[in-house]
């Protein structure tokens, strides 16, 4: 029906050309900027659409806008235009993990072993839940079912600094929530690279790069990340602190970092991410601590999110590809609960279990490693990695609600009673 | 009203001491929610007193036992101190002192688990997040319900003292109140705060509740914010002007204070007028509040005006023979040495705040100083 207007359109503005001299050839392709508006506008309404009717967390909602309108569904956001708008969810993506990576406080491990314990549990049974899984049940060659583990086997540090800023919540499971899913990204991360160069190594014969590549990647990452930091917080020293030049010199320096991995062809993310915990452990002197990323990093967060949506392959849907992604998922969540629940401490049985729920989210950090191996080998990586599509599709839509649900059973975010004191 | 029937006997001068504190998160330094999480997990002596949780999730409560000794006072208040920060930094928080957060919201306080809290917030609303201010109650046990009574009232004039050596609460919402200690003006909001009226004994205090309690106007004697109150079921008369201070050897030396003074007046018993001197006492509270150590009170049998620092000064003389039977001298010794040299801790906080410029730094500061077990008072 679309193509049909398209084409009268199209007739029309050919009539009125052979009239009216100065106007443009028929506009085949809309402009960037007008689909980034539109992207916004779109999420922003089905999110607060979804959220004051059924209180699903505003993540949920972007997603959902991105998968109804985009090519899984109707097809209004077209597969050829996404690359279009990914840089601005590279960019969102990139800021978003810069903030959780701020918010990590590796201190805190020093204080707490039980936390350096439920992290190493978490990272281990993750990663071996998901490997087996998918090498004895799925039938994946070794490589791939590494390549699968090593994409599902984090939490989304994004969403879940998303969902805990949206529900207001405060509390020893929030905090657990967010370190959790920040050092299993970071361990994420790592072991991505790892196994990118087995991949590689497996598809190409040479094992020279399954060594070469990871450092390079992971090593340049880390030196970017460490020298970015370092220069933005000295110029960062020079400002008033919380000032919005400060918030001015953060993003700059991020865009600095993206640049310069782009330039070398180190991950991004990993070096946006290695930045914001840099950034958190090197600043002893509390200069950028207080500073924050305004509110506008919501509407990152609908760029972002509405395009996940719109990239989830349902087109590529089976059956068989979505009882494996189930199975994926409830292996993995067996792996996340029993980490928390094994690795003991001083908080409660029942709190610890809330963490496990609260770390399911796995998403765009997920989706976009992927679709990183699927653009290297594209002929085998995107068959082989449907798998994790199909599993970051699915808790797309319920990480959200389960990691606010966890934080809610929690206890630590507002009662509706107190609501009633904000005026909520 | 059964709770009123029996006002238990208490070892005459004992002190005890409540301080509630302020919990924090190590990210910006602004409160956060951790009472509830932090008490499960903390491990303490029982026999140096107890924490409990208080009307909003980002205030903690220590009590020390019940001590005849302000020494013993000192040490309670420490070993609480050191659990406290030892298990803060296992939950990832800070902890510190000071009668009011310098910039938190007050919506995004939680109230506590309980129905006793829950009960406060339905009855007062929106006050009880705003009652998320913190202060020092200091306890001194009497040897009957009469004695409580009187010394309830007499220890009226003395409070424009403790509020001036205590305040620490010089900002509110991101804002200089230009007030010593703006946390009192959070309290004042609330029906039953201020002085206790003019009673004669506890037969009279009784009839006095009785009157609240049957026209609706309480329910428990918890409901009764004076700034000196009977306690009956400890036994003790309850001082609750102060804020917290910002280190608990202030806390303790303020204790001192208390215990001396009662002791001047339980043996002494100079005379004085209560219901001329509650004329004055808003007004030398305000005044005590507003400017602190260098407030001018009103005296009401002289019927002229002089400053706050000149009587304090006489008062600390006055005691020294009570500290000295008591042996918690050095503990006044240290007070004078506040009146005299400062800073005052309100007048820290500023200092702080003209130095980094903003007030993380200054909470953050605080909370070192909370930490810091030498720090001065």
């Amino acid at each position: 029906m679309i193509e049909s207007v398209f084409s009268y359109l199209r007739d029309a503005w050919n009539g009125l050309q052979g009239f009216l001299f100065f106007l443009p050839p028929f506009p085949e392709r809309i402009d960037t900027l007008a689909l980034l508006s539109l992207v916004l506008v779109v999420g922003l309404l089905v999110a607060e659409w979804l959220r004051s009717h059924w209180q699903w967390p505003r993540v949920l909602g972007y997603v959902v806008a991105g998968t109804v309108f985009g090519p899984p569904l109707l097809g209004w956001i077209k597969v050829d235009i996404l690359p279009q708008i990914r840089p601005f969810a590279d960019a969102a993506h990139g800021l978003l993990l810069l903030e959780a990576g701020r918010r990590l406080d590796l201190r805190w491990l020093a204080h707490n072993s039980d936390l350096l314990r439920g992290t190493v549990s978490d990272i281990a049974l993750s990663f071996l839940a998901i490997f087996l899984f998918a090498l004895l049940l799925v039938g994946l060659s070794p490589a791939w079912a590494a390549a699968t583990a090593a994409v599902t086997m984090a939490s989304a540090p994004a969403v879940v600094l998303l969902v805990v800023e949206e529900s207001r919540a405060q509390g020893q499971v929030t905090e657990r929530v967010m370190l959790y899913s920040s050092l299993s990204a970071a361990a994420s991360f790592v072991v991505f690279i790892i196994v990118l160069g087995v991949v590689h190594a497996y598809q190409s014969g040479s094992w020279a790069h399954s060594l070469t590549h990871p450092l390079w990647a992971g090593g340049g990452a880390y030196a970017i990340g460490w020298a970015v930091a370092q220069l933005t917080l000295r110029i960062a020293g020079l400002l008033p602190k919380r000032s919005l030049a400060q918030v001015f010199v953060l993003v700059a320096m991020a865009l600095l970092a993206v640049g310069i991995a782009r330039m070398l062809a180190v991950p991004v993310f990993l070096t946006l991410f290695l930045m914001g915990v840099l950034l958190s452990l090197r600043d002893e002197a509390k200069t950028l601590s207080y500073t924050s990323l305004p509110e506008g990093h919501w509407m990152l967060a609908i760029i972002l999110f509405v395009v996940v949506g719109a990239s989830l392959p349902w087109r590529e849907f089976t059956w068989l590809t979505g009882l494996q992604a189930i199975g994926l998922l409830l292996v993995r969540a067996l792996a996340k609960t029993l980490s928390m629940a094994l690795a003991g401490g001083e908080l409660p049985l029942n709190k610890r279990l809330l963490a496990g729920l609260g770390i399911q989210p796995l998403s765009a950090t997920a989706v976009f490693m992927a679709f990183e191996i699927s653009r290297l080998y594209p002929e085998i990586g995107g068959p082989a990695l449907l798998l994790a599509f199909f599993a970051a599709a699915i808790m797309d839509i319920a990480g959200p609600v389960l990691c606010r649900f966890a934080l809610v059973r929690a206890g630590e975010t507002p009662s509706e009673q107190e609501k009633g004191g904000n005026g909520a | 009203m059964s709770e009123l029937l029996e006002f238990a006997a208490s070892e005459p001068l004992t002190l005890g001491v409540e301080l509630e504190l302020q919990l924090l998160t190590t990210r910006d330094y602004d409160l956060t929610r951790g009472a509830s999480d932090l008490l499960r997990a903390l491990k303490h002596d029982p026999d140096h007193g107890d924490v409990k949780l208080e009307i909003t999730e980002s205030m903690i409560e220590i009590n020390t036992a019940p001590r005849s000794a302000v020494d013993a006072i000192a040490e309670d208040l420490d070993v609480m101190r050191e659990a406290l920060v030892l298990q803060c930094a296992r939950n990832n928080i800070a902890i510190c002192g000071g009668g009011t957060h310098p910039f938190h919201a007050w919506p995004e306080r939680r109230i506590s688990p309980g129905d006793r809290y829950k009960n406060t917030y339905e009855r007062y609303g929106y006050l009880s997040k705003q009652f998320t201010v913190f202060g020092q109650h200091i306890h001194i046990g009497c040897a009957s319900a009469d004695e409580a009574v009187w010394l309830t009232q007499a220890l009226g004039p003395y409070v424009p003292f403790f509020i001036a050596l205590s305040a620490s609460s010089p900002y509110v919402d991101g804002v200089d109140t230009f007030f010593q200690s703006a946390r009192l003006n959070a309290v004042s909001a609330f029906p039953l705060s201020g002085q206790c009226p003019v009673l004669d004994d506890w037969d009279d205090f009784l009839a006095h509740y009785a009157f609240l309690y049957d026209c609706g106007i309480v329910g428990s004697i918890k409901d009764l914010y004076w700034d000196v109150r009977p306690k009956p079921e400890y036994g003790t008369v309850e001082i609750r002007v102060c804020d917290t201070p910002l280190s608990i050897v202030r806390a303790a030396a303020l204790a001192a204070l208390a215990q001396c003074l009662g002791r001047f007046l339980l043996r002494v018993r100079p005379p004085f007028d209560p219901a001329r001197a509650l004329l004055v006492a808003r007004y030398n509270k305000f005044q005590a509040c507003r400017y602190g150590l260098d407030a001018q009170i009103s005296c009401p049998e002289q019927r002229s005006q002089f400053p706050l620092r000149e009587r304090l000064g006489a008062l600390l003389d006055n005691l020294r023979e009570e500290a000295e039977a008591l042996g918690c001298q050095r503990w006044l010794d240290a007070l004078r040495q506040a009146l005299v040299a400062g800073p005052s801790d309100a007048d820290w906080l500023r200092e702080r705040l003209a130095a980094h410029r903003n007030l993380h730094d200054v909470v953050r500061d605080s909370a070192e100083r909370f930490r810091d077990v030498r720090a001065l008072g």
